[in-house]
């Protein structure tokens, strides 16, 4: 990355939102478009302050519609775009979320998640949008999203966001919430050159005629890689088109089943065919546990305390942190199902990612949820009650005061 | 005025009419075959349609700009949205973008603010861009983005079959206004004009050669230029309505003719018509009586792009002054001790700094005593009416659980936060109050220890007022301890503006050595109601401390 200039490094107590801002800057964007929704409000202020003085553009659109579409705009002038939204924002943007995708196009989407549906609560967490992440936009697709549980790890994320978006090029999704997003904690920027940036493949004038040039390739008989077809920005000089229509290699209409087969296998396989490089999770005392707490997010972070308070008394509990939640770590759960008791699934939100556990452990292992609505983070007591329940130890009341008093110990 | 009189002054500014370089037909090349992709030919438009005329006048003048005016036709990018003049986007040899119904206009947005070198052109239907995209278009024309609007207006949705649209005249029939239409179209010059649009211009596309000068001009105009085209919809629009119903009605290439005859009858040529008198004209049955035509607008004035580049030096600027602070923050060891998880409260209202203050409390611990620490504020409903409270977590390990359950200490600025945080503090728990803004009940609670000082009244002494959390800041540290001095000091000069930083400073030692003494009496200072009001105000700085 040429263009160093403007970079902020070292340590820094940071608003989370504003840590997504600067991950996204030294990831290299420089386009943001948004519009303003609390609790994702502050990485737009902040974008529209850093934009200017590190050459870069923010601008506020008329609605988040406008925003999806710019930011699509943006990447294929071939610079690196984002937008960040909340819940009511992120239903607007699900419409051109899919055009990305079906244009395979690079970009990042964060979702500072606060509680709903509709208006909802828009200042407080919630975690109710992990299912739109996956199928919000209309039609099949594959998705990427990642769940941060900390400022620095926004930070950390979003950068992660960009790199998988340039590699597969597909929008990829930050399903942060009010509680990351308006956290102040220590972040630490390194330098530059100490962080792995990716940079879409792209065609360069030259690099082929642009009447062979295909801008779906069709990578599909190349040996390994990620067989994502490489890229162009317009004004290149390949004249090329595209189209959110079912197309072809030239990116051209191809109104058929078979047409519409093709581009469902690339966008979809490109993913899934690639889950070992793209599912990132954090796992912790997993190798003797009996009971497996699977979460993600702000939830998988306050799950810690009951989980140390639950190996305090004996049971054998352990972490599955899933900080890639979109592709769902199948393989990992269905394999974990064979040896545990059971799953713990803590999340804000009546009952969503803990499905997904449920499919994959297939009645291999029992599966408890602990959900609430919006509006708070998990009680710790109710976590580590019900830890007690999967572990089958007696449940204990008044949780909270013991917890309490055993973390200050 | 009949089309044929053409006012001399409406095409003085347009260069003559040019034929085809004649060696392309003996190459049996069609002039245009460079630009357009003759593999996806032909093309899905009916007979009789206007398109055909909208996408050669288009082809025509950037061709013409190549020619004369030495444009690179590569850096030209367009952009459509969804219907039958969105294809045009998948027709012509360009980069060229068809995206979703009516987005045509926000993704040409980024396109072009990305690569302000591109030439980007938005070429659709009423429906995408009046209909659907209505919101994108006035915001565009808002914004002076230098970006080219071209609308086929052909007053219905022809892609779907006819429906009525945001364009349909008043009283029109349509599949869907069988009855004749009952709403009221858009005027679309008016509405480019309101939005801020800085040239506007309207041909049908019976002027073909006028369409394709105005096209030229659009284009090389710099800011948001808006052309509209009305075409007939020879399958839809016309089978509707009395202007397509000529000679023989089954035949959609007659239908089509009929309604350019019917432009020929009815069309006005008018530059200097107000766009707000450019409405299309019907009579009682919505049959099109008169169009207006001609250049509306053509205003310039300073482009996004510019107002863009204005920033960048401000903008710089600012960031090096940020940077240099940044980079002359001292190195410091921080702290080796260990501290166990610590929950502080502030509270007051709003401009007392108690966001501020907690912020400066946790960079102290966390960039300054190297510490683990979690800021929040309240945001909720409670966060209203003038409230404010903001909560930190200290701690040597990693905080799990980042909300306050039990605090040990709080700051309490006002006496509606006393009442909220009072009765949360931890048994045995300090409570540290601005003793001239808190008046403690008769039932204040013994279990917690409690400390006074007239913080706000010694920062208005001290002569900034809004120093006062930065007194409560110094007694906190003093007495409660969870974060060092010099962390506290180093946090707060790079926190406060550079002008306060002595005056806040002092505030701060002040607040620390009143803490100090006050620690060391050991007594356990209740201050009682009666006591309190009196004495604190008394101008002495004596913080109030109430032996049992
Ligand atoms: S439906 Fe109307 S607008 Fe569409 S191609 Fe046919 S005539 Fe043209």
């Amino acid at each position: 990355m040429k263009e160093q200039k403007g970079l902020l490094t070292g340590d820094h107590f940071m608003l989370g939102d504003y840590a997504a801002a600067e991950g996204a800057l030294l990831a290299g964007c420089r386009f943001f478009a948004g519009y303003p929704i609390t609790p994702a409000t502050e990485i737009a202020e902040r974008m529209s302050t850093r934009m200017p003085q590190i050459g870069g553009v923010y601008i506020q659109m008329e609605d988040e519609i406008a925003s999806m579409n710019a930011i699509l705009g943006g990447s294929w002038s071939g610079v690196k775009s984002m937008t960040a939204t909340s819940g009511p924002g992120f239903s607007l943007m699900m419409e051109n979320l899919g055009l990305g995708i079906m244009l395979e196009t690079p970009c990042v989407v964060i979702n500072v998640q606060r509680g709903g549906p509709s208006t909802g609560l828009p200042t407080l967490v919630g975690q109710q949008d992990m299912m739109q992440a996956k199928w919000g936009s209309h039609g099949d697709y594959e998705i990427i999203a990642l769940c941060p549980g900390s400022p620095q790890e926004f930070f950390d994320l979003t950068i992660r966001a960009f790199n998988l978006a340039e590699k597969y090029r597909t929008p990829v999704l930050v399903m942060a919430d009010a509680e990351v997003g308006h956290m102040t904690e220590k972040v630490v920027i390194p330098d530059p050159e100490e962080i792995e940036i990716i940079s879409r493949p792209m065609v360069r004038k030259g690099d082929v005629e642009p009447d062979h040039f295909r801008i779906y390739r069709d990578m599909t008989h190349c040996k390994g890689g990620v067989r994502v077809s490489p890229m162009a920005k317009a004004g290149d000089g390949f004249r090329f088109h595209v189209t959110g229509l079912t197309h072809d290699e030239r990116g051209y209409p191809d109104m058929s089943a078979k047409g519409n087969e093709w581009n469902m296998e690339r966008l979809i396989s490109k993913i899934r065919d690639n889950k070992d490089d793209i599912i990132w999770v954090e796992e912790k005392d997993l190798d003797d546990a009996e009971v497996v707490v699977v979460s993600y997010g702000i939830s998988a972070r306050t799950a810690l305390w009951p989980i140390e308070l639950a190996r305090k008394e004996g049971i054998r509990v352990g972490l599955l942190r899933l900080i890639t939640v979109w592709p769902f770590s199948e393989e990992k759960i269905r394999r974990l199902a064979k040896s545990v008791k059971a799953f713990v699934v803590p999340e804000i939100n009546m009952g969503q990612i803990v499905r997904e556990v449920e499919r994959c452990a297939a009645g291999e292992a029992a599966v408890f949820g602990v959900h609430r609505p919006g509006g708070e983070v998990l009680d710790p007591a109710e976590v580590l009650n019900t830890i007690r329940k999967a572990a089958g130890h007696p449940v204990q009341t008044e949780d909270a005061v013991i917890a309490n008093q055993e973390i200050q110990e | 005025m009949s089309a044929d009189k053409i006012p001399a002054d409406s095409i003085s500014h347009l260069s003559g009419y040019e034929p085809p370089d004649q060696s392309d037909w003996e190459t049996g090349l069609h002039p245009m075959d460079s630009l357009l992709r003759g593999e996806r030919l032909p093309h899905i438009w009916c007979q009789g349609c206007g398109l055909g005329t909208a996408l050669t006048t288009f082809i025509s003048a950037l061709q013409w700009l190549e020619k004369n005016k030495e444009w690179d036709l590569e850096k030209v990018a367009v952009v459509s949205g969804i219907g039958c003049s969105g294809r045009v986007a998948g027709y012509i040899r360009l980069d060229s973008f068809h995206t979703t119904h009516g987005r045509a206009i926000p993704f040409a947005t980024g396109l072009k603010i990305a690569n302000p070198n591109l030439k980007v052109v938005v070429f659709s239907g009423d429906g995408d861009i009046a209909g659907i995209g209505g919101n994108h278009f006035i915001h565009a024309a808002r914004r002076n983005l230098d970006i080219t609007v071209i609308c086929v207006n052909n007053f219905n949705y022809g892609m779907t079959g006819g429906q009525v649209g945001s364009t349909t005249p008043h009283g029109a029939r349509a599949v869907t206004a069988q009855y004749g239409n009952f709403e009221y179209p858009f005027n679309l010059p008016y509405l480019a004009a309101a939005g801020g649009a800085s040239f506007m211009a309207r041909w049908t596309v019976l002027h073909a050669r006028r369409l394709e000068w105005t096209l030229r001009e659009a284009m090389e105009h710099r800011g948001f230029s808006f052309v509209e085209i009305i075409a007939p919809c020879s399958t839809a629009y016309a089978r509707w309505n009395p202007e397509g119903k000529g000679l023989d009605p089954e035949k959609l290439r007659r239908r089509g003719l009929e309604v350019i005859k019917h432009y020929k009858e009815i069309g006005k040529i008018s530059p200097e018509t107000h766009p707000k008198d450019a409405d299309v004209k019907v009579d009682e049955n919505g049959v099109i009586i008169e169009i207006v035509e001609g250049k509306f607008i053509d205003d310039p004035k300073p482009d996004l792009q510019e107002a863009i580049d204005q920033m960048a030096p401000i903008a710089e600027k600012k960031w090096k002054a940020a940077k240099r602070a940044i980079d002359n923050r001292p190195k410091v060891k921080g702290r080796t001790d260990k501290v166990p998880r610590k929950e502080l409260q502030l509270g007051g209202f709003g401009g007392q700094g108690i966001i501020s203050a907690g912020k400066i409390i946790g960079q102290a611990a966390a960039i300054y005593d190297k510490l683990e620490a979690c800021f929040t504020q309240s945001y909720g409903p409670e966060a209203r009416g003038g409230a404010a409270g903001s909560q930190v977590v200290i701690s040597s390990d990693l905080i799990h659980y980042p909300n306050i359950t039990e605090p040990e200490s709080a700051i309490i600025m006002s006496q509606g936060a006393y009442e909220k945080y009072a009765p949360l503090i931890t048994e045995k728990g300090i409570l540290l109050i601005d003793d001239g803004l808190v008046v403690l009940p008769e039932n204040h609670r013994q279990d917690i220890v409690t400390y006074g000082i007239p913080a706000t009244k010694a920062a208005e002494e001290m002569g900034n007022i809004r120093a006062a959390n930065t007194v409560m800041l110094g007694f906190w540290t003093s007495i409660v301890g969870a974060v060092s001095k010099e962390a506290m000091k180093l946090s707060l000069a790079d926190s406060v503006p550079p002008k306060t930083v002595d005056v806040n400073i002092k505030a701060f030692d002040y607040g620390y050595d009143r803490g100090t003494e006050l620690k060391k009496t050991k007594a356990i200072p209740i201050p009682t109601p009666t006591e309190k009001t009196g004495t604190t105000h008394s101008g002495d700085k004596k913080s109030s401390i109430n032996e049992p």
